[in-house]
């Protein structure tokens, strides 16, 4: 065999492409009387599986906890068999399995797929670059008159969630050892974020949520206060959430176009 | 030659013990860091790596690097990695003689090669490219096998020898990972360390492995057995003074416990090697 030939063969056993069928695994590996090549290669297959499975326990421990060992072993072997690892990091191995748990969803946990949100966008703010914090003294570089033109440059680790289900109270109740509400309908919206080591996520209005991302489209001051525009007081609210967003370190910098 | 360093004897650093190495600076001459673990350019990991390297010495340890895979060498694996090499300034640059990914998918998994003359051409190429880019020589371990392969012309640490002659890349020998591969497929672990060039020789690796039976499986959850302390005192007569890692990475116990391991090998080290320096002297 070629080394090409052995890697295609190697990688489809360990994978579970390719099924354990002993002739064409005694083609390319040499066993024992004791252990023979057919059992050698399942050890690689068997800790393929275990390993990525771990990976995802570490990245949803929640989710793993309403679970089950035994439920969400057999989630992270039908989710890996259809989403291998792209990544030479295994930690973002999870990075499609809320999409997954909606393309197959529970009928009794409609929830699970929010839940994992929940969990992978604090998996990114984990890991994601340290950003300065900026107070609200930087919007003076505006200059007079023109704070409706600055633009905000949130901080890195900063995610914005929209979900379907009221899952904030899910991932709360089984990160403090407590069963769980039943599903509660939603639509909510939740920012995760890091300050130092530690990772927080809140809820937010949707109105607010719209806010957020428009700031990290880049857009304007006044695009960003235009999210507020339906509140029955928008300058307020929209002075209220910047406040918050300053005091939360989720603004990074403030600039202002030369030209504007 | 292969310029080995004096680093003495060091841990694995894992996230269970950070908060004592932030706290202090253990008792240890080094650590070792699993490269990737590392990568992200924020959040604590890096910032403890970065406390840590003020008190002594890192080392990078890869697994995933697919030194043998015949994909392309990832651009954004070697990127991180630079980014990673210049941020820390590790005393080596470490991955595994083995393979990961293919077909741009990542087993995560330490898969062996067969030892054949196209491997051997593949892979010395590839350490070469590496080894260009980083600016720097880097080391390969043995990795711990459970399969063998028809077509293998040659024996592991043949095939690691020569490897290391043809693109000068230094040798990690995994003292666990001979014993472990010597019992799953029968060969005298005596023969393999009486393969390897001691010049080529930069570091050792020190773990425990699991018995199951009709196999052992490298674990590296267990202290270090006396099958492998017997072994390593062989490898310091072959070798002599080597940088040793102690590993330990599933059912982590306190640091104490793993710093008293890499205290039992120094002193090995130091008994095995009195002698030598009495002679010297």
């Amino acid at each position: 065999m070629t080394l090409a030939e052995t890697q295609e063969l190697f990688h489809g056993l360990v994978t579970g492409e390719l099924p354990l069928d002993a002739p064409a695994i005694e083609r390319g590996f040499l066993g024992t009387d004791e252990l023979p090549a057919t059992d050698r290669v399942a050890i690689y297959r068997n800790m393929y599986i275990g390993r990525l499975v771990d990976a995802l326990r570490e990245t949803f421990p929640n989710l793993a906890r309403f679970l089950g060992e035994d439920r969400f072993g057999r989630l992270g072997e039908s989710y890996v068999s259809e989403h291998p690892s792209e990544h030479h990091d295994v930690a973002r191995i999870g990075r499609r399995l809320a999409e997954f748990l909606r393309e197959y969803p529970d009928p009794d946990r409609p929830d699970l797929a929010d839940l994992a949100d929940i969990e992978w966008a604090r998996n990114e703010a984990f890991f994601a670059p340290d950003s300065p914090a900026v107070g609200p003294d930087t919007l003076a570089v505006a200059g007079p008159g023109k704070v409706a033109l600055a633009r905000l440059r949130l901080s890195d680790s900063l995610r914005v969630v929209g979900l379907e289900w009221n899952a904030a109270s899910f991932w709360r109740r089984m990160e403090s050892g407590e069963l769980p509400d039943p599903p509660v309908p939603g639509p909510i919206a939740l920012a995760a974020w890091r300050r130092g080591f530690e990772v927080f996520h809140c809820t937010v209005p949707m109105e607010e949520a719209t806010a957020l991302r428009t700031a990290m489209d880049g857009e304007a001051m006044d695009s960003i206060c235009a999210a507020f525009a339906d509140r029955p007081d928008p300058a307020a609210d929209a002075h209220a959430a910047l406040a918050s967003w300053f005091n939360e370190g989720w603004i990074a910098a403030v600039s202002v176009d030369p030209a504007a | 030659m292969f310029q080995r360093l004096d680093l003495g004897h060091g841990i694995g650093l894992r996230t269970k013990h950070f908060a004592r190495f932030l706290a202090e600076a253990p008792p240890v001459d080094w650590v070792e860091v699993v490269t990737e673990n590392f990568m992200a350019d924020g959040g604590r990991p890096i910032a403890v790596l970065e406390k840590v390297r003020r008190d002594m010495p890192v080392v990078l340890h890869g697994v995933s690097l697919s030194i043998g895979s015949l994909d392309p060498l990832s651009e954004p694996y070697l990127a991180a990695l630079e980014r990673l090499v210049s941020r820390i300034d590790p005393a080596m640059v470490t991955d595994h003689l083995c393979w990961g990914s293919h077909r741009g998918q990542y087993v995560h998994d330490l898969l062996p090669l067969p030892y054949t003359e196209e491997s051997l051409a593949h892979v010395a190429s590839r350490v070469s490219a590496v080894q260009e880019r980083l600016g720097r020589r880097i080391l390969l371990e043995n990795p711990s096998s459970y399969v063998a392969f028809r077509d293998s012309t040659m024996a592991e640490w043949e095939f690691l020898s020569e490897l290391s002659r043809r693109s000068g890349c230094g040798i990690l020998l995994d003292v666990n990972n001979v014993y472990v591969s010597a019992r799953n497929f029968g060969f005298d672990p005596i023969d393999y360390l009486d393969g390897i060039d001691p010049d080529q020789v930069g570091q050792f690796h020190l773990a425990g492995h699991s018995d199951k039976g009709r196999y052992l499986l490298d674990t590296h959850g267990e202290p270090v057995p006396p099958a492998v302390w017997a072994l390593y005192r062989e490898a310091l007569r072959r070798f002599g003074r080597v940088p040793s890692l102690v590993e330990w990475d599933d059912h982590i116990p306190p640091l104490d416990e793993v710093v008293a391991q890499s205290r039992k090998a120094a002193a090995i080290e130091a008994e095995e090697l009195a002698p030598v320096l009495r002679r010297a002297s």
